[in-house]
């Protein structure tokens, strides 16, 4: 069967209503899809796929559109599915710590309304208040707080989505504790919405600490940096963020300058923040280094990480016995990047992760980047994504990097599985999935 | 069926004769797991010793069609570890290595069979520890626990055994080894780990475990608290999680396993209590000492008869005692018992409480409440007496109408025992036609002949056959040219 298209329009403009079809006036990532389609509920959802399943039209699944330059440029894009209209809180109960709600609602607004009650969704990467939730789970995005919290990966428990054919399908559940068959929330979590479009998520939260303080603690170098990890790693702390920022990371944020620190963040109630602090002092002069307490610290990071249009955002992951020596690696090939070119590196160190915002830096010479630091992370079997970027760059790159065959077989697997026509973003995931 | 001489002897050149098990007697012993309800003799069992041997077992039993049966310590509750169409067991406890431990890393790298308790001794004298502590922790496996994504009653602060899972190799349903996952934090494709996890042997054989260890905490706070009646207990625990307090351990016992309890050990337990709530609290010890306190004031404001905080090590060790002595006193409450493990959202409980009560008295049963009350996870003992078939029939039915009421309530009909086969039926409850599609689908993706633990996990229904097609949405009228 087909659908020519101006009845495909009609046939669009009948499920979601007329005013919110529109011909795409945007490339996305330099494909020009036709139309934009904003439904504002699952049933809506769920026919516009099967229209554009039945009509042989790609779909592009977009949030607040903040990762529309993830991963390989599409190889296609029939309509973008602007999920935003998805916005409503649907069961919201406080007392079990959970929340249902759709995917096109924010972080920043999820998180006014559990703040009211001292409670969070503790997921924080850059510029989280913009994004919704659909997309910081089709991307796994997160932030600091993962040193202590896990990811959306450890917070997802049930979830709805819509298969490429217009099937709606739950997995997961809303209870905290469940085992009920496979666990197919984890699947979706970082599938870029290539096996199903994300409608309705039902996520733990946690309750917020009574009080959160941050120490900035300046080090003289890596191997001292690395040690204070270590050392607070090896000990009863329990911190709920422990960031390193380097010198360049550390004047975007106005902080104290230096060159290079770890924030280190305790959560609790004051009595324990207070002992805690205390602790990392000694832990930091035992390194040679120095803390201090930064007020309001994390909402200058966050700012500060936003990346700018045309930066280049890598993720490097290497693991925590690293840090030096990645760190150097980053460093030495941000150097080698030429001049008028610089690089701002911050991360979770407690679990090895690096962050790496390049500024100015050509394609070639950033791609060239791209390949050192895969070889530098290879021996600890770490990776390097580009997260943003220029569509040149990830041209030039594979922006995922190298994945073992067999496992790359059973990815290719899954996709053809559940959508075998690649109707759902393609070409833009691991392998040109 | 039994298995033809060729098979049997390429199995012993695999494992060698000396890991095979072929005798009757021998297999006898791997007919059922702990829900002794559900039997089958596997037709061999082999217990390899490496990867290429369960990777070369498994490409025997493909090439002969024959079911494959994975099988750590037998202690699972799901007749999972049991093979209802024979075929080969593998018995992974001879993989009972710990490969490495990396500190630096906070992780370690095991085989399967090691015994989940064994790791957490290895690194304990260095001040480490593995959370999920199932209450078989001293005889279940790692791989085991990775199978059916095990819980225990710390996951409440520390999560269940996928959240401290960081990588596998497994042996597919086709004979490959993969290695999914890792210790380094992020990867670029989907997260196929999270899947295998909890996959109970159905996408195949995990051969090798990477899983995140644990500082252990600056301080652990063991509050015990009797209650008049099971409601004052059970607003007593959502009021805990309402105040913001996660325990890293939240249980509840009722009168019944109280007495049972008391009867074989000197627990200590009130024998006028209707409930007690047994409130653990680690972390660092300023905070254990503020949230105790908290969760005293709590448990006082609902009419707690006593609030009993341990003062040391050795007082801990009794509070719990009771608690981890009470699966083996339901002996004492009656001669048999179905075991649920179904979940209520956690502020449901005084509302299932009330439900479980009026079932109860509906079927004229006994039905005793020891669980993870934290997280909702119910695990009700629902006696009988195996001598009476219309008792059984009452049990069944009790049983039965207590998961719909959890359902009813949003919940979950398993918290942490898994499926098998004991729940395979009831996912159909749970999930609708395109959920079980989906998931029968993933399943295939794994093991496309059907041959790794078959019969378990997900329901014989329509919808996870292969040629089911869920209902689609209708386009709208007339858009068709």
């Amino acid at each position: 069967m087909s659908v020519a298209g101006g009845t495909l329009v009609a046939a669009l403009a009948e499920v979601v209503g007329a005013d919110r079809v529109r011909a795409a006036a945007e490339p996305v990532d330099g494909v020009r899809p036709r139309w934009v389609v904003a439904p504002t509920t699952v049933e809506q959802v769920a026919r516009v796929l099967a229209l554009a399943a039945d009509a042989g039209l790609a779909v592009i699944p977009r949030g607040s559109g903040s990762a529309l330059g993830l991963g390989r440029p599409p190889a296609r894009a029939g309509l973008v599915l602007d999920l935003r209209g998805l916005d409503r809180v649907l069961e919201d109960r406080p007392d079990d710590l959970t929340i249902s709600v759709e995917a096109g609602l924010t972080a920043g607004a999820l998180a006014a309304r559990l703040g009211a009650r001292r409670q969070w969704l503790p997921v924080d990467p850059p510029g989280w208040r913009r994004r919704t939730l659909g997309g910081l789970v089709a991307t796994a995005a997160a932030g600091p707080l993962r040193a202590r919290y896990g990811t959306l990966r450890d917070l997802l428990l049930g979830v709805r989505f819509v298969q490429a054919d217009g099937v709606v399908t739950w997995g997961g559940a809303r209870v905290v504790k469940s085992v009920s068959g496979y666990d197919v929330p984890k699947l979706m979590v970082g599938a870029l919405g290539t096996l199903g479009v994300l409608c309705e998520l039902t996520l733990r939260l946690h309750p917020a600490p009574d009080v959160e303080r941050t120490w900035l603690v300046t080090v003289p170098d890596a191997e001292a940096a690395a040690a204070l990890v270590a050392a607070v790693a090896d000990s009863t702390l329990e911190p709920s963020r422990v960031e390193l920022l380097d010198a360049a990371a550390l004047r975007a944020t106005a902080a104290p300058a230096g060159a290079l620190a770890v924030a280190v963040a305790f959560g609790s109630v004051e009595e324990a923040v207070a002992e805690q602090g205390a602790r990392l002092e000694a832990l930091a002069r035992a390194v040679g280094g120095a803390a201090t307490v930064v007020p309001d610290f994390w909402e200058r990071y966050d700012a500060a990480l936003v990346a700018g249009e045309g930066e280049v955002v890598l993720h490097v992951a290497s693991l925590p016995s690293h840090l030096a020596p990645t760190l150097a690696a980053i460093h030495g090939a941000v150097g080698a990047l030429g001049p008028g070119a610089g690089g701002l590196v911050t991360g979770c160190a407690r679990l090895g992760l690096f962050r790496v915002v390049l500024t100015g830096a050509e394609v070639e010479a950033a791609a060239r980047l791209v390949t050192t630091l895969r070889e530098a992370v290879a021996p600890v079997e770490g990776s390097v994504i580009v997260h943003a970027g220029p569509r040149a760059l990830r041209e030039r790159v594979d922006p995922w990097g190298p994945v073992a065959p067999e496992v790359l077989a059973l990815l290719r697997a899954v996709k053809a599985t559940f959508d075998p026509a690649g109707v759902l973003n393609p070409g833009r995931f691991v392998g040109g999935l | 069926m039994p298995l033809d001489r060729e098979l049997l002897d390429r199995l012993g050149a695999v494992v060698g004769e000396d890991g095979l098990v072929t005798a009757l007697e021998g297999r006898l012993v791997y007919e059922c797991d702990m829900h002794t309800f559900y039997r089958g003799m596997p037709d061999v069992v082999v217990l390899p010793r490496r990867t290429e041997q369960v990777q070369a077992v498994v490409r025997l039993c493909r090439a002969h069609r024959v079911p494959v049966v994975p099988r750590g310590a037998g202690t699972g509750l799901i007749g999972g570890a049991m093979a209802p169409r024979g075929g080969v067991m593998v018995a992974l406890n001879r993989m009972n290595a710990i490969l490495e431990v990396d500190l630096a890393n906070r992780c370690a790298t095991v085989q399967p069979g090691l015994v989940n308790l064994d790791l957490t001794r290895a690194v304990a004298p260095r001040g480490w520890l593995f959370a999920p502590d199932p209450s078989s922790q001293m005889v279940s496996t790692i791989g085991g626990n990775v199978a059916t994504n095990a819980g225990g009653p710390h996951c409440l602060k520390y999560g269940i055994t996928t959240n401290h899972v960081l990588g596998v190799e497994l042996v597919t349903g086709t004979g490959d080894v993969v290695r999914l996952g890792g210790k380094t934090a992020e990867r670029p494709g989907y997260d196929l780990l999270g899947v295998v996890v909890g996959a109970e042997g159905t996408f195949g054989l995990v051969t090798a475990v990477t899983v995140r260890l644990l500082h252990a905490p600056e301080a652990v706070k063991t509050v015990l608290a009797p209650f008049r009646t099971i409601a004052d207990a059970s607003e007593t625990v959502s009021a805990i999680i309402a105040a913001g307090i996660v325990p890293a351990a939240l249980e509840m016992m009722d009168a019944t396993v109280i007495r049972a309890v008391n009867a074989g050990l000197e627990a200590g337990y009130p024998e006028d209590a209707g409930a007690v709530l047994l409130i653990e609290l680690d972390g660092p010890r300023a905070e254990v000492e503020v949230q105790a306190a908290r969760c005293a004031a709590l448990c006082r404001a609902h009419d707690a008869l006593e609030v009993r905080v341990a003062r040391d090590e050795a007082e801990r060790a009794l509070l719990w005692k009771g608690r981890k002595a009470a699966a083996g006193a339901f002996g004492r409450i009656a001669p048999a018992y179905l075991l649920q493990d179904a979940v209520v959202p956690r502020s449901k409980l005084p509302a299932i409480m009330r439900e479980m009560e009026a079932i109860a008295a509906r079927h004229r049963v006994r039905i005793a409440n020891v669980f993870h009350a934290g997280d909702g996870n119910l695990h009700p003992v629902i006696c009988y007496d195996d001598r009476d078939p219309d008792e059984l029939a009452r049990a069944r039915a009790a049983n039965d109408e207590l998961l719909r009421a959890c359902l009813a309530m949003g919940g979950s009909v398993t918290g942490e025992h898994g499926v098998g086969v004991d729940k395979a039926e009831s996912l159909a409850l749970q999930y609708g036609e395109a959920d079980l599609h989906f998931m029968a689908r993933l399943r295939r993706v794994f093991d496309p002949d059907g041959l790794m633990n078959p019969g378990k996990l997900l329901p014989a229904h329509p919808a996870c056959g292969e040629g089911f097609r869920p209902a689609r949405p209708a386009p709208p009228a007339g858009t068709w040219v």
